[in-house]
């Protein structure tokens, strides 16, 4: 029966890591069009209890895209500006397998508790 | 009567070993984005069983209660996955992993059958109904 809680504790603590991933995919999105934003990148380590967990947050330091707007605030000379150097597909791709690991870890967590309670009927008898 | 015995065992050691398998396969899934995590799970029950001690407890540690070296069977070790390995050095393969978690579910689901089955004939042999 501990192997099954222990089970359910690895299975909601990828849960837990995935939807920070969903978060970090989240905030880049929103700010694909915010000047000078780089976009968050995280890193998952795994935990001696078999657990996983979101480690720390890394900025992505490949190059802003350059943009044309003579007329924006933040233009320079020649009529440029920095924006973010988020990339709206590589977001996506990322949120899909985010979705995806947490829905295998949704589905494991569910065979934990079904189980123990396929376990635990046996004593109801 | 003791043949009974051995079947109540040999159930609750193989729902046993089903619960120490899903929580690896847990594990695994639930680092199945993490740098260099190498999938882990264990050898099938009849393996265990054969060597005639049923299933032991799980020690990741060689200092961990109950873990004796030589029973090297029963211990978690690195699976081998079909797919290939990910660059960042990960080789869980999601789909693998849940025939895995099948394969444990019907594992479990048989176990407890025999066993509420070998129940059964246990209390109709001393005359109890139902």
């Amino acid at each position: 029966m501990t192997d099954l809680i222990a089970s359910m504790a690895a299975s909601a603590s990828g849960m837990a890591a995935q939807s920070a991933r969903m978060r970090l995919v989240g905030e880049n999105i929103a700010n694909a069009d915010t000047p000078g934003y780089r976009r968050k990148l995280v890193a998952f380590e795994s935990l001696a209890s078999g657990t996983v967990e979101a480690g720390r947050v890394t900025l992505d330091q490949s190059q802003p895209v350059r943009q044309y707007d003579p007329s924006h605030p933040m233009a320079d000379t020649s009529g440029y500006y920095d924006g973010s150097n988020v990339n709206l597909v590589l977001e996506i791709a990322d949120a899909r397998e985010a979705q995806r690991g947490y829905e295998a870890n949704l589905r494991l967590f569910d065979q934990a508790r079904q189980m123990s309670s396929a376990a635990l009927t046996l004593l109801r008898r | 009567m003791s043949n009974e015995l051995t079947i109540l065992q040999m159930a609750s050691g193989l729902a046993q070993h089903s619960g120490a398998r899903l929580s690896l396969i847990s594990q695994n899934i639930a680092n199945a984005d993490t740098p260099g995590y190498v999938a882990r799970d264990l050898p099938d029950f009849g393996a265990t069983w054969a060597q005639g001690q049923g299933v032991q407890l799980t020690a990741s540690r060689a200092g961990h209660f109950g873990s004796t070296p030589g029973q090297a069977s029963t211990r978690a070790t690195e699976s081998a996955t079909f797919g290939t390995m990910s660059p960042n050095g990960n080789n869980v393969a999601i789909e693998d992993q849940m025939m895995r978690a099948a394969a444990i579910r019907q594992d479990h689901e048989l176990a407890l059958g025999v066993w509420s089955k070998s129940l059964d004939m246990l209390r109709t042999a001393i005359g109890k109904r139902g």
